[in-house]
């Protein structure tokens, strides 16, 4: 149903704020991202609480041993699968995320790279373009099934079989 | 201090509202149940101009910060074209965080003045019916009728004349604060953001000034806790008799429909009945009206066609009402300034001739601006045109759904545009089938709530709500509700009974849930929330769409929450104040705690006030449903008061939110006035506008920012044992930073006294000195 030119309009088109745009990832390119970053951290919002979109990300989460945020009350479904992370709302960490001085989950300094999943599309839009405005430090990608326009880097819209095969490379190359 | 030039003058006061004798002031013997000493008594602030509350709006934002989430990347308000402030200044040299402030103070002025104009309006029109001198008398149990008033003016207001001198002081400040958000003015975010503090109590003062004045000259519940239990939902209306329905916020030409059909003894014969804040006033002025719900309503009730006369006053009204009306022949009549819908005014035309010309279709609809002369008008063409419209009312059938549906392209662009991101097309598809239940899910607990994005973005123009209605029509029938009329303010004897418990934490908290019918998950989680802190001896307080959207909910037992829980001031009461303009009693109340129990002198005294709510009154309001920028005007007002706030996610729109930071521990310091120490604080409350990503998360936010740093060690037992519960309930531990709020060893709930004692040892806990008076003032 999503047709080529409609991949890369933000799923809920009225969230375009200006000139600017996410920039369009494949999986390999956000590995890359990863890879790049020295202190990467991962939020993860309710809608990944479901199958298998949870095992995707808790698979991401162990292979590149990413320090944990979750929003909402998605906490409970990421520590009953084995994951620990730290409660806070999506606009406590994206808070936190903007003080360039704040030492990070780990307490080793703030974080250079946020890999967003799971959070309800218009409120994780608006925490991005916060971070676009007021946080030059760190970089943004999103690794949703919706083309998030406020973020530095995005997936597209998706179907979800896609998505689910999106999310495996960045776990398995 | 910081005093602008107006202010000297401001001060001056003058004018037979400000008669020095007999004001009546309440300090003294307010703990006992005689009535105020006549004594004037002049607080240092008395109608201040923005820059008098400066500092204590400077003290807020050093420790809730303002968070912008910008929605436009651009500034769009001058001549030299958009300004992309992305990283860089516009040419005018505003910066994006500065933008925004003054985008936000824009909307709450924008809200203010629609409180304002309506109060204008009421005000206005009730003097000129019954005179400047008419009393206002809220009756034996509201003694300090108008704390806002009282603080911000310094004085009490004894007649509706009075109350039109508030008006014009908070026009005067309205018009001060727009002026600032002109190109080239004021360019510091923050100082932005103190005058939408400053927006927002005006907008306190002048939803008060509404309320007061239609509750004393429509003789409105005067703080009833036993207001009665008015009917709610779409199956209570009778679409065999003739239905008016009246649309908005101005609850004038809804008292005079009533009045009409009540000296003509019709109430047999017809339906009044309304959708948003008209239909709560109007079912406090006549138990007999009708609540069809909250705004999310109109269009679903307006296709339905069930509504002969459709009556549309001001705010919160769908603007193509009358393009909606036609397609179902109802006739439209409007009645104020605000909303003309370019109709011709007839205001002196004979009303029979405009009873005619509206059933014969000769003109559209009407424009009439005499409340009076609408009372009429809709009675009479409602009875007559009713009669005609009979097949009108009426959706389409299923085989005609079943027709539209097979014309979708599956674009998939409803379910984009769907704020909510409803599945939309899914539904669409299904019916083509002929399975109508994912349409019916989406009319059930208003998940969809009829915005009609999905209708504009249709490329083969399907009226996806019509079929979206007709889907849920079968259930229709079992959207029979009840809700507490809106009882007023809190009397002072509530008040008195349960200051002391809320300031010492032993009610651990006053709820309020008010704001506006856009819900992210349907209007069932609002009733939720607040089951969970009734049931937790909370008290909880509602108004307007909120407190219809509490009604539409059933527990276990079949019972309505209203049906369940009294209407008391008092823990386990579910309290509806009445409309949006009531939400100056919520403010009032606490207000009230401070003057009432802690005798603090309400005149001129504003910055005393509000230090004493946010360092002790446990009070936090939800806004789960953000719409309007009445409801930005609110909050902000709310949140100058000491009051924190939690939105739900569509809140985040707002594009400011203020947010504490727990681990800046210098943040928190406080001033114990008692000692003259600065001492170690808490983050109590943490944030002052916050919102919240779903419904469990603001449930467990709401009770941590009810915590207050004078919470006896029994009172933070129950607030931390809530807190704790919730916690638990839906993220399944103790929270991580519950040794924040443990300030000695006898705040810890027992129950889990174990767990937290570990918590505690792992986190190097230590004791911490409790304040005697905390405040953020100076001594």
């Amino acid at each position: 149903m999503i047709g080529v030119n409609d991949r890369i309009i933000p799923w809920q088109p009225t969230v375009i704020a200006g000139p600017k745009q996410a920039m369009l990832v494949t999986p390999e390119t956000a590995v890359m991202m990863i890879k790049k970053a020295k202190r990467p951290l991962m939020v993860v919002g309710p809608l990944a609480k479901r199958q298998p979109v949870l095992e995707h990300t808790v698979k991401i989460i162990r292979h590149w041993d990413l320090p944990v945020v979750s929003t909402a009350d998605t906490y409970r479904a990421l520590k009953e699968a084995g994951v620990e992370s730290e409660p806070h709302g999506i606009v406590e960490i994206t808070n936190l995320l903007k003080d360039p001085n704040w030492e990070g989950l780990r307490g080793e300094g703030q974080h250079d790279l946020v890999i967003f999943i799971g959070c309800i599309y218009y409120i994780a839009s608006q925490g991005l373009s916060t971070l676009k405005h007021f946080a030059p430090h760190i970089r943004t990608l999103t690794i949703c099934k919706t083309f998030h326009s406020n973020a530095d880097a995005s997936f597209p819209n998706m179907d979800d079989d896609e998505w689910f095969r999106y999310l495996e490379k960045m776990y398995t190359d | 201090m910081d005093v602008a030039p107006e202010s000297k003058k401001a001060k001056n006061l003058k004018g037979d509202f400000w008669d020095l004798k007999n004001i009546q002031i309440s300090i003294g013997e307010i703990i006992s149940e005689e009535k105020p000493q006549e004594e004037e008594v002049r607080g240092p602030k008395p109608r201040p101009h923005v820059t008098d509350l400066r500092s204590w709006d400077m003290k807020l934002l050093e420790r809730y910060e303002p968070f912008y989430a910008p929605f436009c990347d651009m500034c769009c308000l001058c001549t030299y074209g958009k300004c992309d402030l992305l990283g860089k200044k516009g040419a005018c040299g505003i910066d994006a965080a500065t933008q925004q402030a003054r985008i936000v103070l824009l909307a709450c002025l924008i809200g203010t003045a629609a409180h304002a104009g309506h109060a204008r309006h009421l005000v206005d029109h009730l003097i000129e019916k019954l005179g400047e001198d008419y009393e206002i008398d809220l009756g034996m149990n509201v003694d300090i009728e108008a704390p806002i008033t009282r603080t911000v003016m310094g004085r009490r207001p004894r007649t509706l004349g009075d109350l039109r001198e508030v008006m014009d002081y908070a026009e005067e400040q309205t018009s001060h604060l727009l002026s600032a958000c002109h190109t080239g003015q004021e360019g510091d975010s923050r100082d932005f953001e103190s005058k939408a503090f400053h927006a927002g109590l005006m907008d306190d003062l002048v939803r008060e000034v509404a309320d007061i004045a239609q509750i004393v000259a429509l003789d409105l519940p005067k703080g009833d806790e036993d207001a009665p239990l008015v009917e709610l939902g779409f199956g209570t209306i009778d679409s065999e008799k003739p239905v008016i329905l009246c649309i908005g916020h101005n609850v004038l030409p809804g008292a005079d429909i009533v009045d009409y059909v009540t000296e003509r003894e019709l109430e047999d014969e017809i339906e009044v009945c309304g959708i948003c804040c008209a239909a709560i006033d109007v079912t406090r002025y006549s138990e007999a009206a009708k609540v069809v719900g909250p705004l999310s309503k109109q269009l679903r009730f307006i296709r339905s066609g069930v509504a002969d006369v459709i009556v549309v006053d001001e705010q919160c009204v769908r603007t193509d009402v009358l393009e909606e009306a036609l397609k179902n022949r109802s006739a439209v009549i409007a009645t104020t300034d605000k909303m003309c819908l370019g109709l011709t005014d007839l205001t002196d035309e004979d009303p029979d001739k405009i009873v005619n010309d509206l059933i014969n279709g000769n003109i559209e609809g009407a424009l009439i601006l005499d409340p009076e002369k609408v009372g009429e008008v809709a009675v009479k063409t409602a009875m007559k045109l009713a009669p005609l419209r009979k097949s009108l009312k009426k959706l389409p059938e299923v085989d005609e759904i079943i027709q539209m549906a097979s014309e979708c392209t599956d674009c998939g662009w409803c379910q984009r545009v769907c704020p909510n991101s409803l599945p939309v097309m899914d539904a669409v598809k299904s019916a083509a089938e002929g399975d109508l239940s994912k349409l019916e899910e989406m009319a059930l607990e208003e998940l969809c709530y009829t915005c009609g994005r999905c209708e504009q973005e249709c490329e083969r123009n399907i009226p996806i709500v019509s079929m979206v209605t007709k889907a849920g029509e079968r259930r229709v029938k079992d959207e029979k509700y009840k809700i507490r009329a809106g009882r007023g303010p809190a009397q002072d004897v509530e008040i008195r009974r349960v200051g002391a418990p809320i300031v010492l934490g032993d009610i651990p908290g006053v709820v309020a849930f008010v704001g506006c019918s856009n819900y992210p998950e349907g209007g069932k989680d609002v009733a939720l929330m607040a089951k969970e802190f009734l049931e937790r001896n909370y008290i909880v307080v509602t108004t307007g769409c909120g407190a219809m959207s509490i009604g539409e909910y059933r527990d276990e037992d079949g019972k309505t929450l209203y049906e369940k829980y009294g209407g008391q001031f008092d823990a386990k009461g579910l309290v509806n104040m009445g409309s949006c303009v009531s939400n100056a009693h919520i403010s009032g109340a606490a207000i009230k705690i401070a003057n009432i129990f802690a005798q603090k002198p309400l005149e001129g005294n504003f910055e005393e006030i509000a230090d004493y709510i946010l360092n002790r009154v446990g009070a936090c309001g939800v806004a789960w449903g953000a719409y309007s920028q009445k409801a930005a005007a609110i909050a902000t007002g709310v949140n100058r008061w000491g009051i924190p706030v939690v939105l739900g996610p569509h809140g985040s729109k707002y594009r400011r939110l203020f947010l504490g930071r727990a681990d800046d521990e210098d943040k928190w310091k406080l001033n114990d006035l008692r000692t003259g120490e600065v001492i170690d604080g808490e983050p109590a409350p943490e944030h002052l506008l916050y919102a919240a990503e779903n419904r469990e998360e603001a449930t467990v936010m709401v009770a941590k920012l009810c915590i207050r740093p004078t919470d006896t060690p029994k009172g933070r037992q129950m607030k931390l044992s809530n807190y704790i519960d919730l916690h638990k309930k839906y993220f399944g531990t103790i929270p991580d930073d519950i040794d924040r709020f443990i300030r000695t060893e006898k705040d810890i709930p027992i129950v889990y006294k174990r767990d937290i004692m570990k918590i505690l040892e792992e986190k190097n806990w230590k004791p911490k000195k409790l304040p005697k008076e905390p405040s953020l003032l100076e001594r």
